[in-house]
């Protein structure tokens, strides 16, 4: 899901980086706002929070291992504003100290998973889980379509993003600049193994996460 | 039943992730020529490549963009075989083995250059098709190599200092700081966690059972996270934080600085009007 440095051309980079500034100046204004003083270092440690998850190595069936993004359950546990900047940060870090996204893919990553991902999963979240009880399992399984569906949508996204690059860059010949697939190879490889494996791994990762919340600590989901 | 040996790859991620950032500091603390720059300049002009790397559309000039980059590699004391395995493995590796059907004419319609049959099927590889993939990989690689550069000569806490100062909202300045420090503690306590679970239940699990472990340790840990919060509230208020919080700008750029500087500035300009 992290797209790295040359995947992307300098239009599309340039159109993320300028869609996720207003964004994330909303963002720090909203928090700044609604988050008491006393919560101030939850964003540090949900931002370290979300950069951990994905280093969780989760069992598929198989024998080999997938990681969840954990966009939908940062948002869920700490709402969609805060995780939008708490994932960021993640991103930054992951970025520059360990080359893992691009710098100038930033705007685009952050767009997929610290604004669509979060902001996706968690109104389906609500929506699906509308006056139910902290501890019903409609807020578990609200959990995990929201973490499905959220992943899927951006993943989705990638794959636009991915398949749109041969159309905005190519010589007179032909010749692909960036990502050299088109939008009918793009979307579909990134859609299934989303749709088919990964998605499954943010669903269980993402409902389970609630439920054990739930019956530990249900003050941290309320 | 198929049994997941997940806990034992957790372990040796959370390991190289902890060997890592300390062969970077290892080498950021070397006396070589990215080493001594100002960190602000130094950070500046490698992302300048960077995006001088995205612009380029031509392979020679990215190869001669990525001989500078292992030229850079070699002034700054880094050990070549680890910055060609730090660099290609895995990214620009994927990005190959990605990258390789697209020189077929299924994907890249165009010119023939060769014709492959394997295993009764025939392959058309196209010119189009070749020269993408291949300017693609040089691109990723040569991105990756001034990144890795970045952060293998930087300390990591100066290189966070420096996205601090570049005037980003005060919001994500705390944040970054912060955040950080609690990574490691993070990823101390998920392998502690992993290791104490290997002792009682062995490292192969049935997936099932596998995804409950995985589960309730990211509940666990968010639970310690959000107590951690308190804590750490405390210990600010108790340092003088006031709801403000002082970023240190204790960098010294000399003349070495800004002659870096001007000749990548040269090299970015030549480059884009060229």
């Amino acid at each position: 899901m992290h797209i790295p440095d040359g995947y992307l051309g300098p239009a599309t980079c340039g159109f993320f980086y300028a869609v996720m500034l207003p964004i994330w100046a909303v963002a720090s204004k909203i928090v700044k706002k609604t988050l008491k003083t006393k919560q101030v270092p939850m964003l540090a440690v949900g931002a370290a929070f979300s950069f951990v998850i994905m280093m969780f190595n989760v069992p598929i069936p198989g024998g080999t291992t997938g990681h969840a993004v954990g966009g939908v359950l940062v948002a869920i546990l700490l709402g969609p504003w805060a995780a939008c900047i708490a994932i960021t940060v993640a991103l930054v870090i992951q970025a520059f100290l360990f080359g893992d996204g691009g710098l100038t893919a930033l705007g685009a990553n952050c767009f997929n998973m610290a604004f669509v991902m979060p902001f996706a999963g968690y109104y389906i979240y609500k929506t699906l889980s509308y006056h139910a009880p902290f501890d019903s399992n409609r807020r578990v399984i609200a959990a995990g379509v929201a973490g499905y569906i959220g992943l899927n949508v951006a993943a989705f996204l990638t794959g636009i993003e991915f398949g749109l690059q041969p159309l905005l860059h190519h010589t007179a010949s032909g010749q692909a600049l960036y990502c050299p697939y088109g939008l009918k190879v793009a979307i579909p490889i990134m859609a299934g193994q989303h749709l088919l494996i990964f998605g499954w791994v943010e669903a269980i990762v993402t409902a389970l996460v609630v439920k054990f919340l739930q019956r530990q600590d249900p003050a941290l989901i309320a | 039943m198929i049994k997941n040996n997940f806990i034992e790859s957790s372990i040796s991620g959370g390991l190289s992730f902890l060997k890592e950032s300390v062969f970077s500091d290892d080498y950021a603390s070397q006396k070589g020529f990215l080493q001594s720059l100002d960190p602000r300049i130094k950070t500046a002009t490698l992302l300048l490549f960077v995006v001088q790397v995205l612009l380029t559309k031509q392979i020679v000039v990215l190869l001669c963009l990525y001989a500078v980059s292992l030229l850079l590699a070699f002034l700054s004391k880094i050990h070549l075989g680890f910055f060609l395995k730090r660099t290609w493995v895995f990214i620009p590796l994927f990005s190959l083995f990605i990258a390789f059907p697209a020189i077929f004419s299924i994907f890249t319609p165009g010119e023939t250059l060769a014709t492959l049959k394997i295993a009764g099927l025939e392959l058309i590889v196209t010119r189009q098709g070749l020269s993408g993939a291949a300017l693609f990989v040089t691109r990723v690689i040569t991105s990756v190599s001034f990144v890795v550069l970045l952060s293998t000569t930087t300390k990591h806490f100066k290189l966070l200092k420096v996205l601090r100062i570049f005037g980003i909202p005060q919001v994500f300045v705390m944040t970054l700081g912060m955040c950080y420090r609690y990574i490691f503690l993070f990823v101390g306590i998920i392998e502690n966690t992993y290791l104490a679970i290997k002792s009682r239940v062995g490292t192969k699990v049935h997936s099932k059972r596998g995804q409950r472990i995985v589960a309730s340790n990211i509940a666990s840990l968010y639970q310690r996270s959000y107590r951690l919060n308190e804590d750490v509230y405390q210990a600010m208020l108790s340092r003088g934080y006031n709801g403000e919080p002082l970023v240190l700008n204790n960098f010294k750029a000399g003349l070495r600085d800004w002659l870096w500087l001007l000749c990548v500035l040269t090299i970015f300009v030549t480059l884009t009007i060229a």
